[in-house]
């Protein structure tokens, strides 16, 4: 019966290099939709605590969602499943492009992979077939030069490739997955997961097609969504005017943009770096990923200067706002470069810029010299030193082979009082919202299933943003809770960020694809299990209320000037946000899920399965 | 002078819906293999979107190329058409085509392109960046 999935997940154990078709779980299908929350399921599954992250124990997976590949905008995205060598947690990291619905085309729902080859590998699927081929001549090739020789050998140059660069080969922390040359799941260090696997690509061509019931229906509903619910709501037209660097000009005004590692919330060289300078300066046209109606990308390329070249799609608000104001980098066209240096060798633009800053400030005070930085003049906003580090970091270079692991590892190594000046939770680099600016924030970092994200909670849209105050601590804990419930749907069917869906239209296309009946309640209640699910699988793992926490900048450096002159996280309310975060989600005092919290959301099967409940 | 689609490239965005909404309509399900209209992305260089349909143009040397006669006139729409019934797949249409406006459908069975959904196209009604003209 045609109801969005395919039906049926690949998995391939690299070690024996065997490949099997089984058909896909429709209990948790039902109880979980797709995307993180399947994936989460299976991840539960599949692993036991304490598994490294890196050793062929860990498991890594491709998931997509009933809509995926459907007409139905915003909804072309895969998720990378894996526990996390970055912060040991679980990990869901998502990409859009082509990728996903190419998948789903081949036959497949999920991909699940364990193992480690014994040399390097690409796993090829082409329409219900899949096979392992050898990788020794893409081994050590950027992710641009990994899928043209992959079309090349496939014959296939519409085949879509998801591949990890040199920096995931070298198991960098910061390394993610690249696909579509731009498109990145970047975050949490699944890149490294692939090179630890000697797994360089999964490549897929797919021309079977999908069905949906009543397509005639189906086809007529998404039409008239597309128009009204997508390009014509007021709440998407920045993205098809600019896109996410609109946002760099709202942090710069509400004074939380990341500036020189976070000594400052405002930074003189702002349109240098915003949208504007991008529109006018490096702009080529703007790119949608597939079935997207508002086309939020932006295609970008550096036409003179130091750069002449360089092109990207993007940047966008986190990398503009983390390697470029944060590194004291005021020329659009630098990080228009960053980006691509990330594109290439696979490195996460976040973590990657947000450590390049992090050694920027050692250097200025010293505490690196440029004998760690293989005679790079590391200032802030010294744009030929900046542009030099993606590189460094994925050949593991001077300084590079530190950093490469993330700041809270570097920091480790470094001494000499680094730690002081850490901004991460987790060990994941805090995005472009200075918390002290919108302490709600610092809130949504700790109580990530990431490790520090935005991606989970995102009050400071009604704060700092919107009307409210961002530095009441009042209310701050239910907004989380409730952008958890809802992006914890969103990410399992899997919709794009910047759709702004209301429940309703989720529910309504939810039985438009599956047939089966859904509403407002019903997802909530799948959101509410995801996320108890994603908490349970860290507390398995041993995480407790000490890692959900602040770092000592944002409680004890005040930002200088303008609107957060003056300001920081008080402990106090931070602890008391955290609290009432765990009281509204009934958790214990270690932010951990209870039986009954568990079996409240229908989660009643993993208790057993959970050594701090016994 | 040409009955067939129009296209501002330029404006092209690369989202593909016009090949979602012409395989939903023509084979009834989401397969952009199955699709009568074609976007290339063409990524990082020359960084453009390339699309390919069937004009319609004044030559059309796809009808004098096909030896079972299977591109026909549609009379209605003054366009031509493949006959699925009469066509064998053997490519001799892709073959002549200088605009890589048809193709053979994912089996190789047949020869498709776009017949404009019978005088209502899709793909020009979907368009969200009004790229697509009839």
């Amino acid at each position: 019966m045609a109801d969005g999935y395919t039906g049926k997940v690949l998995r391939v154990d690299l070690s024996n290099e065997k490949i099997t078709t089984e058909p896909i779980n429709r209990e948790w299908t039902k109880s979980f939709i797709g995307g993180k929350g399947l994936g989460a399921r299976y991840l539960f599954e599949e692993l036991k605590p304490g598994v490294d992250p890196l050793s062929p124990d860990n498991v890594v997976m491709i998931w997509t969602g009933p809509l995926v590949g459907t007409m139905v905008p915003l909804t072309s995205r895969y998720a990378v499943v894996t526990k996390s060598p970055l912060t040991g947690t679980f990990l869901d990291s998502y990409a859009g492009g082509y990728f996903g619905p190419e998948m789903k085309y081949a036959g497949y729902d999920g991909v699940i992979i364990k193992g480690k080859a014994k040399k390097p590998v690409y796993l090829w699927i082409n329409d219900g077939k899949a096979e392992l081929r050898d990788a020794k001549n893409i081994w050590g090739k950027d992710n641009f030069k990994t899928e043209e020789l992959i079309r090349k050998e496939t014959g296939q140059s519409r085949a879509r490739v998801a591949s990890t660069g040199p920096a995931g080969e070298k198991l960098s922390l910061i390394s993610g997955i690249t696909s579509d040359l731009t498109r990145n799941a970047g975050r949490g260090g699944s890149g490294a997961v692939f090179g630890s696997k000697n797994l360089k690509a999964i490549a897929v061509r797919g021309t079977m097609g999908l069905e949906v019931p009543k397509i005639d229906e189906f086809v007529k509903m998404t039409k008239d969504m597309l128009l009204k619910d997508v390009i014509e709501n007021p709440d998407h037209a920045g993205s098809i005017t600019d896109g996410t660097p609109i946002i760099v000009d709202m942090s710069q005004d509400a004074a939380l943009l990341p500036t020189r590692d976070w000594t400052s919330g405002e930074f003189e060289g702002t349109p240098g770096i915003n949208s504007d300078a991008l529109k006018t300066r490096v702009l080529v046209r703007r790119k949608a990923c597939m079935g997207c109606g508002l086309a939020c990308g932006s295609y970008a390329k550096v036409s003179k200067g130091m750069f002449k070249g360089a092109a990207t799609e993007g940047p966008e608000y986190e990398t503009i706002g983390l390697s470029g104001s944060n590194c004291g980098i005021s020329n659009i066209e630098a990080i228009v470069k960053f980006a691509e240096e990330c594109d290439k060798f696979g490195l996460d633009t976040m973590s990657a810029g947000a450590v390049t800053a992090f050694a920027m400030d050692l250097y200025e005070r010293k505490i690196l010299t440029k004998e760690d930085t293989g005679g790079l003049d590391l200032k802030f906003g010294n744009e030929e030193a900046f542009a030099k580090m993606p590189g460094m970091m994925a050949r593991r270079e001077h300084i590079g082979d530190v950093l490469a692991d993330g700041s809270k590892r570097a920091a480790k190594k470094i001494g000499k009082g680094s730690e002081k000046l850490l901004v991460e939770c987790k060990g994941s680099e805090y995005p472009a919202y200075d918390p002290r600016g919108s302490i709600g924030m610092a809130l949504a970092y700790a109580t990530s299933d990431r490790g520090a994200d935005h991606n989970r909670a995102w009050p400071v849209a009604q704060d700092a943003y919107g009307s409210g105050d961002p530095w009441n601590p009042e209310g701050k804990a239910a907004i989380c809770v409730e952008d958890n419930t809802r992006t914890s749907v969103k990410w399992s069917f899997i919709f794009c960020d910047f759709y702004a869906v209301s429940f309703a239209n989720m529910a309504n296309y939810y039985t438009a694809v599956t047939g089966q009946p859904a509403d407002e309640d019903s997802l909530r209640a799948i959101g509410k299990r995801v996320w108890n699910l994603t908490r349970a699988f860290n507390a398995r793992e041993g995480f407790t209320r000490k890692d959900d926490y602040l770092p000592e900048r944002m409680e004890k450096e005040p930002l200088p000037s303008g609107k957060t002159k003056g300001k920081a996280v008080r402990r106090a309310d931070f602890d008391k946000m955290l609290s009432e975060y765990y009281s509204l989600w009934n958790w214990d005092e270690e932010g951990r899920p209870t039986k009954k919290a568990l079996e409240d959301v229908g989660l009643a099967d993993i208790v057993k399965k959970l050594q701090y409940l016994k | 002078m040409t009955k067939g689609l129009k296209a501002d490239r330029e404006k092209c965005t690369g989202c593909q819906l016009c090949m979602l909404v012409c395989s939903g309509t023509h084979v009834g399900k989401f397969n952009p293999s199955e699709s009568r209209i074609e976007v290339d992305d063409r990524f990082p260089e020359p960084g453009d979107f390339k699309l390919k349909f069937c004009r319609q143009c004044d030559e059309h040397p796809c009808v004098e190329s096909c030896p079972t006669e299977a591109i026909v006139l549609d009379e209605g729409l003054g366009i031509y058409v493949v006959d699925r019934e009469k066509c064998t797949g053997c490519g001799a249409c892709v073959e002549a085509c200088p605009y890589e406006g048809c193709w053979l459908d994912p089996s190789g069975s047949y020869s498709i392109k776009c017949d404009l959904c019978g005088g209502t196209p899709q793909c020009v009604e979907i368009c969200p960046k009004g790229v697509l003209k009839r």
